[in-house]
Order: C-alpha cells, then sequence, then structure tokens
C-alpha cells in the first residue's frame, strides 16, 4: 500500500449545502452538473475517513479516483482542482 | 399510540419478505443510513401475533467494548418478552472471557422454549474484532428453534459462507427496502397531506423511495400551507435530500426546538434534565416528547420516556449544523455536558466530554482519577479508547496517564511495562500539587501492591500496605469514594500476600474486612476478590470451615455471573483441593475443570501453580503416578519463576520427590534432595519425601528415621496431611521391618488424626491399603472412615458429602449416629455393642430406630441411605 498522500476526487450525487460540506474540511467542493466533486489530498486512513462520512450522511457516492500525476510534465499541475 | 399519527405505515410486503427471510437461520439487513432498517425491525418484532419471542439488541455507537456487546445480547435475551428468567444480568467485570461470554449466551438461547429471534440493530458499530469473531461462532452454532436478523449499514465480515451454502442465509438490502409509488402514497395519507398524483411522483422520484427522505418530508409537509409548492421547490434543488430536508425540517421548527436540537446533538444520549441544562431553559421534556410523537427522529430509550437517542443520520446533521452555526458555543457546551455527567458519576461520558471541548490536562486528570473505578467495572477497553484519544505531544504526555496506562497493563497482565508506567507515576506524584500528591501516591501505591503480588513478590510490601489501609481523610465526595476503592483493593491485595506467605489469621483478617468494605461501597467484584482469596487463606482450618469460605465466594460469584472468572480462581481451586484429600476425586475433578476455565485469560503463575498441584494430587489419587509428577512438576517449574518463596513450596518439591521415588526413580529424587537450600530440606514435607525415597530404596530404618521429627512435632509442616502421611510412612516402615504391632498403632494414629476431617488422600498416595486392611477391626475407633479410604483405595471415588441432601429425613440421634457409624463394618450387634460399651439390646433399638428414620430394609440399604444423607462421617456427628 503507497503510504504517501494522493490526490482523490470523489463525486457525490447533488449539491452539498454548506453543512455537509464542513464535515469535509480537507477537500475542496465544486459542482460537476447534478453531482459535487470533492478533491483533495489524502493519506488512506484520511481517504477512509471521508468515506465514513459519506455513508454516515447518508450521501450517495457515485465514484472515487485518484488523480495520477502527468510522469512528463509533474509542475503543470493541470489536473488540480480549479 | 396509532400509527397514523406516528406516520408510520404498515408496509405489509416488506413485513411478508421479512417473515420469509425470518424462515432461514440468519437474516442480514445491509442498507445505507436512513433506509428504514429500525423501523422495519420495530413494526416487525411488535406485529400482533409475532410468533417468535424477539430479542432486540442495539449495538451503541461506535462500540469498542466486547463486554458491553455481549453485556447488552445477554441482557435482551433475557429480558424478551415472555422470557421466565428470574437470573440478574452478570455485571461487567475487569478479567472478560469472550468464548465463554458466548457459550453462555448459546445455552441460555438453548434453553428457550419456542421460537426466538435475536436481533441485532446497528452492527456496523460494533468495532470490536473479537467480539465479531465470537458473534460469527453464535451464529453458526445458533440452536434449532433460534434465528438471527443483522441490521448494518454496510457489509460485515462475519464468516456465514457456510450458512450461505446451507441455504440458511438470507439477505435483504436497500433495494428492498425503498417504498414504492404506492407505500408513498400510504404514508401520506395516513400522515393526512393531500398531494396530487403529480407532485406525489415527484416526491417519490426526487427521494428515489429512501424512507429518511421520505420521514424528513412528511415533517415538512404536515402542517405546510401549500404542499405541491414545497415538493416543486424540492424537486428543483440540486442538493442532497437529507441536507435539503433536514434544513427545511428545522427551519420549520420554533426557535427553541431548532436550539434543543443543535445544542443537544453533541450528546449520544439526551435526558430533559440534560437539555435544560445546555439550552440553559427549562421546558426541554415536552419538546422532547412532542418530538418523538410526531416521529421526527427523536426515540425514546425507556418505558419511562426519560432518555432519547436522536436518529444517528439526524444527529450527524444536526452536529455538523451545530459546529457550523455556533462553534464558538461547542466547547463550553462539552463542557457542560462533562460537568453533569461528573456530578452524576458517568466517568467515561465525562472524560469523552471534556476531551471533546479540548480541555487535556483536564480530561488527564478525570482519567486518572477514575481509572481505578473504570477498571473495576470491567471498562478497560473504554479506558483504552479514552486513551488514544489523547493527541500526541501535550496531550498524551500528560504524566497523569502514566497511571491510567499502569493500571491497564496491570489488569492485562504486562507486568513490565506496568513497572515502567509506575515508576514514571511515581515521580510525578513527589511534584504533583498538595492537594493532588495525598491521591496520587495512594494510587500509586495501590498499584505498586497488585503488581508485587502477581509476582510473588511478597517481601517489603506489608509496609506499603499499612499505608494504604489507613483510611484517606478526603475532603471530597470522591476523594472518600476513591480512598474506598483503594482501601478495599490494599485490603485484598495485603490478605493475598499474606496468605501466600502464611500469615493466615492476618490474611483472614484483612481479607474479610476488605470484603466488608467492599460490600458497603458497592463493590462486588471486589467483594468476591476477598471472599475467593479468603477461601485460599482458610485452606488449614477445619474442612467444613475452608468449605464453606469458598462456596461462599462462588456463590456470590454466581449471582453476579462471574463463576467461571479468574477472579473467582482461588477460591474454586481451593475447593477442588480440598476435595481431593477427601477422596471426593470426582467432585474434584469437576471443580478443577471449573478452575481451569475460569483461568483462560489468566496466565499469573502464582494461581496456575495451585492447578497443577491440585491435578498432581488428584492424579496421585487415582494412582496415575506418571500423570501426577507430570502436574507437581509444571508446579515446581511456575514455583520457581516466582521471586519470593512461595509458602507451599516444601509440600510442592515433596510431593515431587515422593513421586519420582514412587515411579522408581529414587536416584533423581536423591539428587533433587541434595540441592535443597537447609530451610526447605528441614521442613516435615521434605522429611516425608525423603522417608518415601528410603523406603524405594529398602531401608526401612532410615525411612523411620526421617519422619521422626515430623512425629514429634519439631520439624515445621504445612497443615495436618503432612503429619498424617508421616505416621502412614512410619507404619509401613514397621512393617517392613516385621513389626506389625507397631505398624498398625502407627496406622490407626494417622486414622485418629485423619478422622476429624475425613482426610482420605495421603492413605492413597503413600499406598497404606495393606497397612488398612492388617488392622483388625476391633482394633480401631475409626471403622467407617476406614471402609470409606479402602473404597478409593480400590478405585472408587467418594461421593460428594457437603452438597445439600435430597431429602432431610428425621434427625439420627447422636447415639443412633454412633452406632450408624459401625453399620458399614462387618462387625455383628453384639461387636458392635462392645465396641460402644453398651448393651446389644440397646443397640438393637437404636439399629430400629436408624432403619425407621432413614426408611431403610435393612443393613445394606440403611448404609446406602446414610452414605447419600453424609451422616458417616465424624464431622455429622458432632
Amino acid at each position: 500500500m503507497d503510504p504517501a498522500p494522493a490526490l482523490y476526487t470523489i463525486r457525490i450525487h447533488g449539491h452539498l449545502g454548506a453543512t455537509v460540506l464542513s464535515a469535509f474540511p480537507a477537500l475542496v467542493p465544486r459542482h460537476l452538473g447534478a453531482d459535487t466533486v470533492l478533491t483533495g489530498l489524502l493519506d488512506r486512513s484520511a481517504l477512509y475517513g471521508v468515506l465514513a462520512e459519506v455513508e454516515a450522511l447518508g450521501l450517495d457516492l457515485v465514484e472515487i479516483s485518484q488523480l495520477t500525476p502527468q510522469p512528463k510534465s509533474p509542475e503543470s499541475g493541470d489536473s488540480g482542482p480549479p | 399510540m396509532d400509527r397514523a399519527a406516528t406516520g408510520l405505515i404498515d408496509r405489509g410486503d416488506l413485513l411478508a419478505a421479512l417473515d420469509r427471510a425470518a424462515a432461514r437461520t440468519v437474516t442480514t439487513i445491509s442498507a445505507q443510513a436512513g433506509s428504514g432498517k429500525t423501523s422495519l425491525l420495530r413494526a416487525w418484532a411488535g406485529r400482533p401475533g409475532q410468533p417468535h419471542r424477539v430479542a432486540v439488541v442495539q449495538v451503541r455507537r461506535d462500540e469498542l467494548d466486547a463486554q458491553q456487546f455481549w453485556l447488552a445480547l445477554l441482557g435482551a435475551v433475557r429480558h424478551a418478552p415472555g422470557t421466565i428468567s428470574g437470573a440478574d444480568l452478570p455485571a461487567a467485570t475487569p478479567e472478560f472471557d469472550g468464548p465463554a461470554m458466548t457459550d453462555r449466551v448459546l445455552s441460555e438461547l438453548a434453553d428457550q422454549s419456542g421460537r426466538v429471534m435475536v436481533v441485532i440493530d446497528d452492527l456496523h458499530e460494533l468495532n470490536s474484532p473479537e467480539a465479531l469473531a465470537e458473534l460469527t461462532r453464535l451464529l453458526t452454532t445458533l440452536p434449532g428453534d433460534v434465528h438471527a436478523v443483522l441490521a448494518t449499514r454496510r457489509d460485515l465480515r462475519l464468516r456465514l459462507q457456510q450458512l450461505r451454502l446451507a441455504g440458511e442465509l438470507a439477505e435483504i438490502r436497500a433495494a428492498d427496502l425503498c417504498f414504492t409509488e404506492r407505500e408513498t402514497r400510504e404514508l401520506l395519507e395516513a400522515s393526512g397531506i393531500a398531494l396530487s398524483e403529480a407532485g406525489l411522483a415527484l416526491l417519490h422520484q426526487r427521494t428515489e423511495g429512501w424512507a429518511a427522505g421520505l420521514r424528513l418530508a412528511v415533517i415538512s409537509l404536515a402542517d405546510h400551507p401549500d404542499p405541491e409548492r414545497f415538493v416543486a421547490e424540492f424537486s428543483g434543488s440540486d442538493r442532497t435530500v437529507s441536507e435539503y430536508l433536514i434544513a427545511e425540517m428545522l427551519e420549520r421548527q420554533p426557535e427553541e426546538v431548532q436550539q434543543l436540537l443543535l445544542r443537544t446533538s453533541l450528546l449520544d444520549r439526551v435526558s430533559a434534565e440534560l437539555a435544560d441544562l445546555l439550552t440553559g431553559r427549562p421546558g426541554s421534556e415536552r419538546i422532547l416528547l412532542a418530538l418523538e410523537d410526531a416521529n421526527a427522529f427523536v426515540t425514546s430509550l425507556d418505558p419511562e420516556r426519560t432518555w432519547f437517542r436522536y436518529h444517528p443520520l439526524f444527529a450527524d446533521l444536526l452536529r455538523l449544523e451545530l459546529r457550523r452555526a455556533l462553534p464558538a458555543e461547542v466547547p463550553g457546551l462539552h463542557r457542560r455536558a462533562a460537568e453533569w455527567f461528573v456530578q452524576h458519576g458517568q466517568a467515561a461520558d465525562a472524560i469523552r466530554h471534556t476531551q471533546a471541548a479540548g480541555d487535556w490536562p483536564g480530561a488527564a486528570r478525570l482519567l486518572a482519577d477514575y481509572s481505578f473505578s473504570l477498571t473495576l467495572d470491567g471498562q478497560t477497553p473504554t479506558i483504552q479508547a479514552l486513551l488514544r484519544a489523547f493527541p500526541p505531544g501535550a496531550g498524551a504526555d500528560n504524566p497523569e496517564l502514566a497511571l491510567v496506562h499502569a493500571a491497564v497493563d496491570l489488569v492485562q497482565g504486562r507486568l513490565d511495562q506496568a513497572a515502567a508506567h509506575l515508576t514514571v507515576a511515581a515521580t510525578y506524584a513527589e511534584t504533583a500539587p498538595p492537594d493532588r500528591q495525598r491521591r496520587l501516591r495512594v494510587a500509586v501505591a495501590s498499584l505498586q501492591l497488585s503488581l508485587a503480588r502477581r509476582r510473588g513478590h511478597f517481601a517489603g510490601v506489608t509496609e506499603q500496605t499499612k499505608f494504604l489501609a489507613s483510611p484517606v481523610t478526603g475532603q471530597s465526595a470522591e476523594d472518600i469514594a476513591l480512598g474506598s476503592d483503594l482501601r478495599a483493593i490494599a485490603l485484598m491485595n495485603l490478605g493475598a500476600v499474606e496468605a501466600w506467605s502464611m500469615s493466615l489469621p492476618d490474611a483472614e483478617r484483612h481479607l474479610r474486612e476488605g470484603a466488608v468494605l467492599a460490600r458497603e461501597i458497592g463493590r462486588p467484584y471486589l467483594e468476591v476478590a476477598c471472599l475467593a482469596q479468603l477461601g485460599f487463606a482458610s485452606k488449614v482450618r477445619p474442612f467444613a470451615t475452608t468449605r464453606r469460605h469458598c462456596r461462599e465466594a462462588i456463590a456470590l460469584a454466581d449471582r453476579y455471573g462471574w463463576g467461571a472468572d479468574p477472579v473467582v480462581a482461588p477460591a474454586l481451586v481451593t475447593l477442588a483441593g480440598n476435595l481431593v484429600l477427601t477422596g471426593e476425586f470426582d467432585e474434584c475433578e469437576r471443580w478443577l475443570q471449573r478452575t481451569e476455565r475460569a483461568l483462560q485469560t489468566d496466565i499469573g503463575p502464582d494461581i496456575r501453580l495451585l492447578v497443577h498441584i491440585v491435578r498432581g494430587l488428584l492424579q496421585a489419587g487415582r494412582g496415575r503416578h506418571h500423570e501426577a509428577l507430570e502436574g507437581f512438576s509444571a508446579a515446581e517449574h511456575l514455583r520457581s519463576q516466582l521471586e519470593g518463596s512461595h509458602s507451599l513450596a516444601s509440600q510442592v518439591t515433596g510431593w515431587m520427590l515422593a513421586t519420582q521415588a514412587r515411579l522408581g526413580m529414587p536416584g533423581e529424587a536423591r539428587s533433587c534432595l541434595a540441592a535443597l537450600d537447609d530451610e526447605r530440606a528441614s521442613s516435615g514435607e521434605i522429611g516425608n519425601a525423603r522417608a518415601v525415597i528410603c523406603l524405594a530404596e529398602g531401608s526401612p530404618a532410615a525411612a523411620l528415621a526421617a519422619v521422626q521429627d515430623v512425629l514429634d512435632g519439631t520439624a515445621p509442616v504445612i497443615g495436618n496431611v503432612t503429619v498424617v502421611e508421616a505416621h502412614l510412612l512410619a507404619g509401613l516402615a514397621h512393617r517392613d521391618l516385621g513389626d506389625q504391632r507397631s505398624a498398625n498403632q502407627a496406622t490407626e494414629r494417622a486414622l485418629a488424626l485423619a478422622e476429624p476431617d475425613r482426610l482420605v488422600l495421603p492413605f492413597v498416595t503413600t499406598g497404606s491399603g495393606e497397612l488398612l486392611e492388617a488392622l483388625p477391626r476391633h482394633e480401631t475407633a475409626h471403622a467407617a472412615l476406614l471402609t470409606d479410604i479402602l473404597d478409593v483405595v480400590h478405585g472408587s471415588s467418594l461421593a460428594a458429602k457437603d452438597e445439600p441432601p435430597t431429602a432431610q429425613p428425621e434427625a439420627l440421634s447422636p447415639t443412633e449416629l454412633r452406632v450408624l457409624r459401625y453399620l458399614p463394618t462387618n462387625l455383628s450387634r453384639p461387636e458392635i455393642a462392645r465396641e460402644l460399651s453398651i448393651s446389644v439390646n440397646t443397640v438393637n433399638t437404636h439399629v430400629r430406630n436408624i432403619y425407621a428414620k432413614l426408611q431403610a430394609r435393612d443393613r445394606s440399604s440403611a448404609v446406602q441411605r446414610a452414605r447419600e444423607l453424609r451422616l458417616l462421617s465424624a464431622a455429622a456427628t458432632r
């Protein structure tokens, strides 16, 4: 298991309001259609903490993905949150 | 309450699905938060005509403590409607044995008649791997008429493949729980909400039939001026269903209700009193009752409706909203809650809220102060969880916590770590503020004493104990309560140490004092501990006294459900050891097995040593000398691990050497003998062993010399057993020397010494059967005992004497009892008359009366009945 934190995006159905977003202080939200995408640098245990929070709040999880940095231009940062 | 008022509808299809599933052994209901799992289970369990007896347990939030879970489950099984069980729920103990508890639950389930359904709700909250493993075992070995339903937010790692393959596992999943459109309509109608077909379809589509969403919508819709508009706005919103609906619902509540919900959301359980405290105004009771009646995610936990719990999803969202809307108030709310919990003696909650308030030093102080009481309440996992919650650095390094770590280490037998933590705690105590210094010192001393006892390091602890045993002159009630806890622990440890070092009168006094104190302060666990040690401490008293003490301790332990816990092991093993001495081998075996069960979670060498000794004696009594040697050797090995000199050391070594000699290894026994120090070599027990070796070597004269100091009372001995043994060895030596007359005298002397306690074992282990056979019956005043001993020598186990007789016969007079004791012998009535110096006619009258009172037809049935009633022992005539 990779111990280093990685950039994750977590896509949840619906627009999260200020109350629910306060459960994810380490993540940056943005709306994508009818969904909310949360992005942030998480290690494994932080990731599972986020997933537990998603479960506890009854949120509708659509997708989780890890953003792999582009090997050619590691500093370009074009895959990060806006 | 009728169903319309609660807004619940009869979900007939779903209930029928659960009915079908429940025909299998195990049913799991896996679905996300707010899917209506709990509501479904409630409706199903409470349905009229429910054929199962339903035992419901709801797992507490983030339950780490296996013991709390199992106690709750056992409680649910015992209190399921229609269950007849007078048994109290066992109290938690510091030494929890998971497998034994599972067995207990299984056996109680098997004892229930009719169909039983065990319902475990919120199982995803159970975070104890041990508890989950044992639960798997429970589920895969459920008795025939018992079924289980498990409700969980996510699939669990219970290994139920076996059940699945056997077709005994049913699953209900989120899709099955969703409200259909028809059910959505019924729900709205039942709540008195009128909505168009289009509006209804929109609502159903937007919530996707999710139960919590629909229920939240119903609360907002109930008094909404324009339900159609509400639904239209809701379906037009992109926000998540729960957040949207909770915001809507909160907004529609009066200000005071909003304040109450937000400010109490940080509690796991809410009472009106606590809610008044946190909102700063009265009237919370009315609000909480109204919220429950409106089915607004508030449920009462007791029939009196004093404690309430919020739906977990609802509570989580409220808590987020509290932190967002009133962040500055959160620490203060936690502090106020913590104060309330301190005042109400709920230490764990108090510490949790103090931590949440960010007051780490305060939390450390509380945890140090309550670590004793939490340990005694069997909450070690809770202490560990609280310890983990301290942040690295300033919080976790607080020196107060060293004491807590030491207490946990001791319970779990990590003695070296405990010692290290105690050193830190002791150093800190010397620099602590004066008001805490005394308390910390007392706590450190108490733990040091426990550590010394567990290490068998008996020397030099008494001074510490005297400091402890003096009453604490504390100012506050907590000081006094802590002082009493510590004093009771100190008395228990002191008494135990004294018992091990053979200061038996002091031991008995301190243990009795400790037991009385423990009872006064409501610490049954400590009371059992003191009484169990008292059983051991009274081991050289008349056997009737020893047994009474042991049985009292065991009975009290049984009452609290600790009958197979390490705490009662000293009484169990002492009783077993006592029974082996009187030849009641089967009964001894039973108690010994129970001791071994009780010690599954305790590896302390002190107590295991006793188990090996008794095991060795039992094997020796049954003539299995090889196995006996194994037992004594194991005991000898453990003894050498203890720091101090063990009180039973000479007995263990003596029996080991004697057994070696009897197995034809006198040479090995001799070399062990040569290695002993002078003190032990001069003990009576080693003298006896030397005699056995000499007899095995064919030197009866040397054997006689070896026991001489025991016979004339100059050698120190542990109790009467050693003396009886010595007389028998002398008898054997006389016989080997051809002096039958002296052999008979020695045998008769041994019988006389053995009579008060009905000692049997020494006759068997020394191989004195022939001595007894050779003893003319008219030369002994102990014919009944002699007969019993010969029975054992010939391979039987004596029936237990001290179990209560089944039916009490009319009491026999003392003279009748004296006559009765001659009936098992082959003496004729004139011979009995001569023995007792009475006339034959008197004997005949007595015998007639004995037959009548025992309802016996002849001599052999009278003897049989007298044995059953335990009337043949000399003790019974006193």
